[in-house]
């Protein structure tokens, strides 16, 4: 199937073995331009080894991987021109200062200048510290200064894998707007991160994979908002479930405490009431529940998301 | 690929580890050829007056220069050997390899670029080994006798400048032989490991192979030690770890076999960086 040159990322039945172990395993994924795209999975489900294949660090055992509409496996070198990408904290070389280790990449790199450095070293908000040995700085510093790595050469598409590991709440803040930040200038970001609130609040798309599988993909609008369940509250709570359980329409019935959970479509709520007010059960608060990205993936994982 | 050359000898130079050489290098310098000066100044009792000669004339020009540069190819070899495996090795401690990866994606630059930049090293080292040398068998070889230059001439000077050519060529195969383990093992102890472990090992089967006669004592003649010996002086006291490798080989048979232990290392280094996954944690 020939790539689609409008895509930024493509891949087909992508897998990687590492001898008896299927890592990733016929992985099919597709980030659009100018998308802030979530990678999520629990840890061991293949997220790394992807990025690693999209990064030209893994070889693929089989399927392929396009990215910009170019196969990764011939035209390597090309794509990583417009890649940034943040594959881990401490990809940096400790007796250099966080500038000059960003003066090594801007040189490897070509065209990146001294006020490119400063102004990514703004960005991160690492300038006053931006002399000083990369060894001595904290894990989020040195996250930041990945970031910043990232964000040199003023890529089309990031790529960050756990960008807020090991920030304070006002960094992991100042993080997800930047992010968002990005994009809004219309870049692409392909946003690895188990903290599925943050990705939840700044991801347009998300794939979710488990042992090195695409379970679900989609605009995270449309994966939440499945419209299947009511959230009730009811005058005889204990007396509401036993009538609910027993309506066929009605796919399950449980009870948080004082509310009810039931699963089943939104316009079917006022069937719902009426079946209860037949009964002399008067509803306190009806409401559709919001489905979190948590709970759509130890749905779907049925693993703890941390 | 000059970009990445560029900035592996400007991480070299800012890396301390690269100045400490440089202080090991100086002091054993000073050791080796302070003790040899201590010999001679004060020779023990039942040392025969012709070693003693032969000792005194290895401190004095032109015989010092054949113990400057055995010194320096010793110690050069030991210190490159740890240079190389640390240059190389580091890169997958630290992750930066991932760093430089994911940003150039033509493997084979990066190990030719490291290869290039460490032999640039090796070549500084040697000068620096030789100043140091030079400058401290001057100082030794006046206390003993006032130093006559009448024996430089430009063939003499031509002579030392093959010297040098083979002294830095030696150091070659053993910076192939390092990258090669530190790749292997993608860790600076392997590398480590690997170029002093064969170093070592190697002198002690040269010599066990030389006393066995036979086809064994044909062995040593394909092995990098005794290769050099035929290339470069060796001393009284910098042969090899465990002595003489007994008859070196011809010049010719030397360098061809030196080079084909660098390409051979060289390419099989390439093949597996090529090949092998970067694999993230």
């Amino acid at each position: 199937m020939p790539a689609e040159p409008d895509l930024v990322v493509q891949a087909r039945n992508l897998t990687k073995r590492f001898g008896k172990i299927t890592a990733v395993d016929e992985l099919n994924i597709e980030v659009h331009p100018g998308e802030v795209f979530g990678f999520l999975g629990p840890n061991g489900s293949g997220k790394s080894t992807t990025m690693g294949m999209l990064l030209g660090l893994i070889a693929p055992s089989s399927g392929t991987a396009c990215v910009f509409g170019m196969d990764i496996r011939k035209h390597l070198p090309q794509i990583l021109k417009r890649i940034g990408a943040l594959t881990e904290s401490t990809g940096f070389y400790p007796y250099l200062s966080g500038r000059d280790n960003l003066k090594y990449i801007a040189g490897i790199t070509g065209g990146i200048t001294g006020t490119r450095i400063d102004e990514v070293l703004e960005l991160v908000d690492l300038k006053s510290r931006s002399g000083d040995p990369f060894s001595s700085y904290s894990l989020g510093m040195k996250q930041r200064l990945g970031i910043a790595s990232a964000l040199l050469s003023d890529p089309e598409f990031v790529i960050l894998d756990e960008p807020t590991n090991g920030l304070d709440p006002a960094g992991m803040k100042e993080i997800r707007e930047l992010i968002t930040g990005l994009g809004q200038q219309g870049k692409t970001v392909f946003l690895n991160s188990h903290l599925l609130h943050e990705v939840q609040q700044v991801c347009g798309r998300v794939a979710i994979i488990k042992k090195g599988r695409v379970v679900t993909q989609g605009p995270v609008k449309e994966l939440l908002n499945r419209g299947d369940c009511l959230q009730i509250r009811a005058t005889q709570p204990d007396k509401a479930v036993e009538v609910l359980t027993g309506q066929e329409w009605i796919g399950s019935v449980a009870r948080e405490g004082e509310k009810i959970l039931l699963e089943v479509k939104t316009e079917l709520a006022s069937r719902v009431s009426a079946v209860l007010a037949a009964q002399d059960i008067y509803l306190i608060e009806m409401k559709a529940r919001e489905n979190t990205l948590e709970d759509l993936f130890l749905e779907l994982t049925g693993e703890d998301a941390k | 690929m000059m970009k990445l050359i560029a900035g592996e000898l400007s991480k070299l130079a800012k890396r301390r580890m690269t100045w400490i050489l440089v202080v090991v290098m100086v002091v054993y310098f000073a050791i080796i050829l302070f003790a040899t000066y201590g010999v001679v100044s004060s020779p023990p009792e039942r040392m025969s007056p012709e070693i003693i000669a032969q000792i005194r004339a290895s401190l004095q020009f032109p015989g010092a220069f054949d113990t400057i540069f055995s010194t320096a190819r010793t110690i050069l070899t030991l210190l490159v050997i740890i240079l190389v495996a640390s240059s190389i090795g580091n890169e997958y401690g630290w992750g930066s390899i991932r760093q430089i990866l994911s940003r150039r994606g033509i493997r084979y630059q990066f190990v030719v670029s490291k290869l290039i930049s460490l032999i640039f090293y090796a070549l500084i080292g040697l000068v620096l080994a030789l100043v140091t040398g030079f400058v401290l068998v001057l100082i030794i070889a006046n206390m003993l006798d006032p130093v006559t230059w009448d024996f430089l001439d430009a063939g003499y000077i031509g002579s030392m400048a093959e010297i040098f050519g083979w002294t830095l060529f030696t150091l070659l195969p053993y910076i192939a032989l390092t990258a090669f383990f530190a790749f292997l093992g993608r860790s600076a102890i392997a590398g480590i490991g690997g170029g002093l472990g064969f170093y070592f090992i190697e002198a002690i089967l040269v010599t066990i192979f030389n006393q066995s006669g036979g086809w064994l004592a044909e062995i040593p003649a394909y092995l990098i030690g005794p290769n050099i010996d035929a290339l470069v002086p060796v001393s009284l006291f910098t042969q090899g770890p465990f002595g003489s490798s007994g008859d070196p080989p011809s010049v010719l048979h030397a360098s061809i076999t030196l080079a084909i232990y660098c390409v051979v290392l060289t390419g099989a280094s390439l093949a597996m960086f090529e090949k092998r996954d970067i694999v993230l944690q």
